[in-house]
């Protein structure tokens, strides 16, 4: 078997039509971005520079760290509270944020409760009063900034566990002019407060649908 | 004789097989690029995950594009259309995309002392959390059934001679 002209014509064929699905493909895909209501802004740095990424971690290994911040192992909680210092940022317990949870000013948003994950999760359970802020549709969120420019305090969740959006959340809100004197971050996040027993909104925000408190 | 693509036309099995790969492959492309295209927060998330990429732009461009593009060229084989164009662009995905992988589970093995096949994690491969044993045995399938489609062509079923002939 040899290559001969044809051999080397079909190669060149081949190449060709790689490379016109190639270009016809980014094309159709960067359209589809901008189509689609979930498509992210290419210009955007949601971790803003952070490029510690953490090792994903066996599903069974996830529930064990969120379970230990509740008790006294602490080493994923310590981990991600230095990581938070670094960063600036003012690291809020559990009762201080049932503090907040329970300050009068809470329901005329002068202290607010800001929820950093996605719509999805933001519905199918939060802390009360909680206000979405999904910092990777900034657009999306406008009105929220306004709330943290005007409120005495704020305090910013995620998951909890290795779940990092709180943080960087926070970081944008504090580049958008939030000061970070009024700015804290829970990094035991929604698990350690269903976890707690406290209570749970369902759906929107002040929805009024309440589940899973201790009597 | 020359080394291009095989002709088939004798080996009616060979057609039939390779109808299937085209279909099997591309519809688990489609199936795996829309579940990424759905959510590209996730799949931006675990794309940093492989601390490989560090600039906004370039994170946000594989994160925009990669899933769409997945889906666009697991249309072109369902379709068969451009099929060895696509196969050869699936090829050069799915070969450094499992090394990567690869790297990832051998680095969650030494850090955690986990048994190998009992390494289980999002890959950002759409299909979520995954047994590494099981995804790299699927990979595997995905390339060698590419590569096929690559090696032997057939112009069964295709769109591309259905509308346009020969030419």
């Amino acid at each position: 078997m040899r290559d001969g002209p044809g051999s080397r014509s079909q190669g060149k064929g081949l190449l060709w039509e790689a490379l016109l699905v190639l270009a016809v493909g980014i094309g159709l895909s960067l359209a589809a971005n901008w189509l689609s209501p979930q498509g992210l802004s290419l210009t955007a740095d949601p971790f803003h520079g952070d490029t510690r990424p953490t090792l994903p971690l066996a599903s069974t290994n996830a529930l064990t760290n969120v379970v230990a911040m509740g008790t006294n192992t602490l080493s994923l909680a310590e981990q991600v509270a230095v990581r938070l210092k670094e960063k600036g940022l003012q690291v809020a317990t559990s009762n201080e944020v049932l503090e907040v949870f329970r300050d009068p000013r809470y329901p005329h948003d002068l202290v607010v409760i800001v929820d950093a994950r996605d719509e999805d999760n933001f519905k199918q359970g939060h802390i009360p009063g909680a206000v979405l802020f999904n910092h990777y549709y900034l657009e999306k969120h406008l009105p929220v900034l306004q709330l943290c420019q005007i409120a005495e305090k704020i305090v910013v969740y995620c998951s909890g566990g290795d779940c990092d959006d709180s943080e960087h959340a926070a970081v944008t809100l504090r580049e958008t002019g939030v000061s970070k004197e009024k700015l804290w971050v829970y990094p035991g996040g929604m698990a350690e407060w269903s976890t707690n027993g406290l209570p749970v909104e369902i759906g929107d925000r002040r929805s009024g649908v309440l589940q899973g408190a201790k009597p | 004789m020359t080394a291009g693509p095989q002709p088939t036309s004798t080996r009616p099995a060979l057609h039939v097989a390779l109808v299937l790969a085209r279909w099997i492959v591309g519809l688990m492309f489609i199936y795996m690029g829309l579940n990424k295209a759905l959510h590209p927060v996730e799949f931006l998330k675990l794309v940093r995950q492989y601390d490989m990429v560090h600039a906004p732009l370039v994170l946000n461009l594989i994160a925009t594009i990669l899933p769409w593009f997945e889906v666009f060229c697991g249309l072109l084989l369902v379709l068969g259309i451009a099929v060895r164009g696509s196969a050869l662009m699936l090829v050069g995905m799915l070969v450094p995309f499992t090394l990567i992988v690869l790297r990832r589970a051998i680095a969650i093995h030494d850090a955690g002392g986990i048994a190998f096949c009992a390494i289980k994690f999002d890959c950002g491969c759409g299909t979520g959390e995954v047994f590494i044993c099981r995804k790299l045995v699927e990979n595997t399938l995905l390339t060698l059934f590419s590569a096929a489609l690559l090696r032997w062509r057939s112009r069964k079923l295709c769109l591309r001679y259905a509308v346009i002939g020969d030419r």
